[in-house]
């Protein structure tokens, strides 16, 4: 593994006095010492918090029907989407229907598609993509030309207002904004990962770290704080947002991950059809669900769970304390002998935690 | 940096013994490089603990330690207010942070562990 690559706000986190931790092979904020995962966590769910997410991959599709060969190969259906609208979809392994990666893609024209991938996922997408694209549609990794920096939470479009950035747009769609003068362009898309209210800003590699000091600066009196990926992890849990690497992967379908609502059915092409037309025919031999201790367990990835009768079930794929409900819950893949409203017992370190098999979202969520 | 009246053990944990009696809690460091303390687990009064082995656990949101008995001792208190609220470990963990009490066996056994000074170039080697 070389050198970890840093975002444009590296020298932000550490004059912050952040933890650093390798997040996809970037080197990332995991908390800041003002607020821990507890406070950051909070200030997201009853204020507003400001994440740097520029670890995340940025890819360009363009020429003549990129939007169109984007949809023959993603599994969401491009076009139930119009322009200047954004969309979850999935790059799934043509033969195994397993998910190579989750991603956003951001539609602007029939002509151009701009992407969102994991981190550590990037290369992968691009590779894919470029293998397969027709002649004048071009796939482009952008991953050093933007910085992404996440606005989240039920104070976050008064924050934008204070930049007078664009708040009015509806969930999942984006505009074109100039800050903070004309020339300077930043992508505002109503979107995160958090279940709050919030903003994703897309802007250039340069300019993010301007964006990042008037975000924080103007968010101080809001009781904004710089949030970490330990606070995102906790809060994309309370919703059972699937995580790639944990609750998604190449041996992970959609219809297990119960993220098939991104999968466009009716499409005549996108990669994994058959092997995911096939599953979804006899039906997925385990489920994700999530899990809710009843008892001071903490579930954490890769804990085995056993079944009512005392069999092994399954296996947990993300665990963590929920700083809202104050108890451990999770994700889990789990075979279709149990499901929701059963309660299964979680090898915690040696000790059997009770956890009830419950639906997420954990916390009501309110992205829109 | 460290207190200089306690002694610490290199799996973090510090012990402040008078006449035969230790407090014993998780060190500054040790309480940063967990995060957010959120479920402390402790032996009960009565119990008895063996110098080197595990006696509990301080489990943050993000990972889970083991906390090791600097001594051999039973144990005669155990820091009932960590149930209700874990965060203490986190800001005071010399203070009202503390573990567990112990009646310690040999009290002479605290002679190997670490001083301040030493506790605090382990820190800095690890």
């Amino acid at each position: 593994m070389g050198e970890l690559s840093r975002s444009a706000l590296h020298d932000r986190h550490v004059a912050l006095g952040a933890k650093l931790a390798d997040f996809g092979g970037w080197e990332m904020p995991i908390e800041y010492p003002r607020g821990g995962v507890l406070k950051e966590h909070a200030a997201v769910r009853s204020a507003v918090g400001i994440f740097d997410v520029s670890h995340l991959g940025k890819a360009r599709v363009h020429g003549p029907g990129a939007a169109a060969f984007v949809n023959s190969v993603l599994t969401n259906d491009l076009s139930r989407i119009a322009p200047g609208r954004a969309q979850y979809t999935l790059c799934c392994d043509e033969e195994s229907g397993g998910v190579a990666d989750d991603l956003i893609a951001y539609l602007y024209a029939d002509s151009e598609v701009f992407l969102v991938p994991n981190a550590a996922n990037t290369v992968d997408v691009v590779r894919r993509l470029a293998a397969a694209a027709p002649p004048g549609v071009a796939v482009d990794n952008l991953h050093t030309a933007f910085g992404i920096v996440a606005v989240q939470g039920p104070r976050s479009a008064e924050l934008m207002s204070l930049l007078g950035l664009p708040t009015s747009g509806a969930y999942m769609s984006f505009v074109r904004a100039s800050w903070p003068s004309a020339g300077t362009e930043v992508i505002v898309c109503r979107s995160g990962y958090t279940g709050e209210h919030g903003f994703e800003l897309v802007s250039r590699w340069a300019d993010t770290p301007a964006l990042w000091d008037a975000l924080t600066a103007a968010g101080a009196p809001l009781g904004a704080l710089p949030c970490g990926l330990g606070a995102r992890d906790t809060l994309r849990t309370e919703m059972g947002y699937p995580l790639h690497g944990q609750d998604l992967s190449t041996s992970i379908t959609p219809v297990q991950a119960r993220v098939d609502w991104a999968v466009g059915w009716g499409k005549q092409r996108f990669w994994g059809r058959d092997a995911l037309l096939a599953e979804r025919a006899t039906g997925p031999a385990r489920l994700l669900w999530g899990l809710r201790a009843t008892d001071r367990g903490i579930p954490r990835p890769h804990m085995t769970v056993y079944g009512p009768a005392g069999a092994p079930v399954g296996e947990v794929t993300t665990g963590t304390f929920s700083p809202t409900l104050r108890t451990g819950i999770g994700l889990a893949l789990i075979d279709r002998t149990v499901g929701e409203g059963d309660t299964v017992q979680v090898d915690v370190r040696g000790r059997l935690s009770t956890m009830a098999v419950v639906r997420p979202p954990f916390v009501p969520a309110s992205p829109r | 940096m460290y207190p200089e009246d306690l002694k610490y053990t290199t799996e973090h944990e510090w012990i402040r013994v008078s006449s035969d009696i230790a407090r014993v809690g998780i060190t500054s460091f040790a309480q940063d490089a967990l995060g957010d303390i959120v479920f402390v687990t402790l032996p009960a009064v009565g119990d008895r603990v063996r110098a080197g082995e595990p006696f509990g656990e301080v489990e943050s949101t993000k990972s889970v330690s083991d906390v090791y008995a600097p001594v051999s001792g039973e144990v005669i208190a155990r820091n009932e207010v960590l149930d209700s609220t874990p965060e203490l470990v986190n800001s005071d963990p010399y203070g009202e942070g503390w573990l567990v009490e112990v009646a310690v066996d040999d009290a002479g056994a605290t002679a190997a562990l670490l001083d301040a000074v030493a506790y605090a170039q382990h820190v800095q080697g690890t």
